[in-house]
């Protein structure tokens, strides 16, 4: 049996600012999770800035699970999440005056 | 349907609840995946920003198991996952899925599914108008029309309970996309311009509160030869079709035997609605 893949698109190119989640993602069905952060146009400083992979019980109450994906120059990163329960997304804070638009790419496996 | 091949479908359990026509062109139970559904995207050319502003966030579609903070996993009509769509929490927020194929014979077909709606259950209340409405479309094109028939269930509008199923068939305008006169784009989800299809009243089971979930039955045939609706059915209730009809839009390029079939979901209220579909069945005759 092939293992099940999906790809979501979380977030496609909305500013970005201040504090910020992802749109609540059910995934319960997958094993392993990678939130990829594609940077298409930042203002300001964003190295080091922390996005923290979120989990809930219920789609509505959220707790950092502990894995983040950390910004800097480059146009790509990640972090991978195992182990999650039913839910993810991503949040984080922008430091003030800076925004950024980016493509967050859930890659989920079985 | 011959005998033989109703009983072949009858000790199927996934298939017996479907009444198909001869050719299955796809079956979808979500237990196995997604399978070929995805979110709907506007058009572009060069930027995402030169996409329509309403095409640009219609959300991915999930594999929900249904699961509620009071309950736990409800799951879906046959087995644990249905598909999920989901709009942000903004009133008027819409959430599109698509499956793209084409047609090989210009027959008869028949769109089958099995489907419910909520609003988040963010609140220890009924939440019965909370969602606005659920729907289903095909976008085909033969060789002279493309052609686009829009069937939803409007469910409440402004926070007032309407409980009536609608059709479009009124086009919404065209527009220019990017500066190579490559693309056009419409937005034909717009809210204006819907009527009600006749006895267009149904009252659906929502139940009490938010995370009960009854699955209701939907049935739309079209005749692809010529271009009408030729039966739309939800539960036990069925319409008259006879003054319903689909937007019409002469030919256009690159989308030749197109057969596509989108659902969707828009809430009323600031508060996240739902769309589950627990599987979908297309066939044709030929």
């Amino acid at each position: 049996m092939l293992r099940e893949s999906y790809t979501a698109i979380v977030e496609r190119s909305e500013e970005l600012k201040g504090g910020f989640a992802t749109e609540p993602y059910e995934c319960g069905w997958a094993g392993e999770a990678i939130f990829f952060v594609r940077t298409l146009e930042r203002v300001g400083s964003l190295e080091g800035v922390r996005l923290n992979v979120q989990i809930s019980p219920d789609g509505i109450r959220w707790c950092d699970e502990g894995a983040s994906v950390t910004l800097g120059e480059e146009e790509v990163a990640f972090c991978k999440v195992a182990h999650f329960g039913n839910w993810l997304r991503l949040s984080g804070t922008l430091p003030d005056g800076a925004r950024m638009r980016a493509i967050i790419a859930l890659s989920l496996k079985a | 349907m011959q005998e033989h091949s109703r009983a072949i479908l009858n000790a199927d359990p996934s298939l017996s609840r479907f009444d198909p026509l001869p050719r299955i062109i796809y079956h979808d139970d979500f237990n196995r995946g997604l399978r070929g559904w995805v979110e709907l995207i506007g058009n572009y050319e060069d930027s995402l920003d030169s996409m329509l502003p309403q095409y640009a966030d219609m959300r991915p579609p999930m594999l929900s198991s249904g699961t509620h903070w009071d309950t736990g996993t409800h799951g879906a009509m046959q087995g644990t996952y249905s598909m999920k769509l989901a709009t942000r929490a903004r009133a008027g927020d819409i959430s599109v899925s698509i499956k793209r194929v084409t047609w090989r014979h210009r027959g008869p077909v028949r769109l089958e599914a099995y489907f419910t709606f909520k609003p988040e259950a963010s609140a220890l209340q009924l939440s019965v108008d909370d969602v606005r409405a659920v729907g289903v479309l095909f976008d085909l094109q033969d060789q002279e029309y493309r052609w686009m028939p829009h069937w939803r269930y409007l469910n409440a509008l402004q926070g007032e309970p309407v409980r009536s199923w609608q059709f479009k068939r009124k086009r919404e305008p065209f527009h220019d996309i990017g500066g190579r006169a490559e693309t056009v784009s419409h937005f034909h989800l717009a809210p204006s311009g819907w009527e009600n299809v006749p006895d267009s009243a149904q009252i659906l089971c929502y139940n009490e509160v938010a995370t009960k979930f009854n699955w209701y039955y939907l049935r739309m045939d079209l005749d692809l030869a010529g271009r009408q609706i030729t039966h739309l059915q939800c539960n036990d209730r069925v319409h008259d079709v006879t003054a319903v009809g689909p937007m019409m839009i002469p030919a256009m390029p690159n989308l030749d035997c197109m057969l596509n079939v989108a659902f969707w979901v828009e809430t009323d209220v600031d508060k996240r609605a739902f769309l589950y579909v627990d599987s979908v069945l297309l066939s044709g005759d030929w």
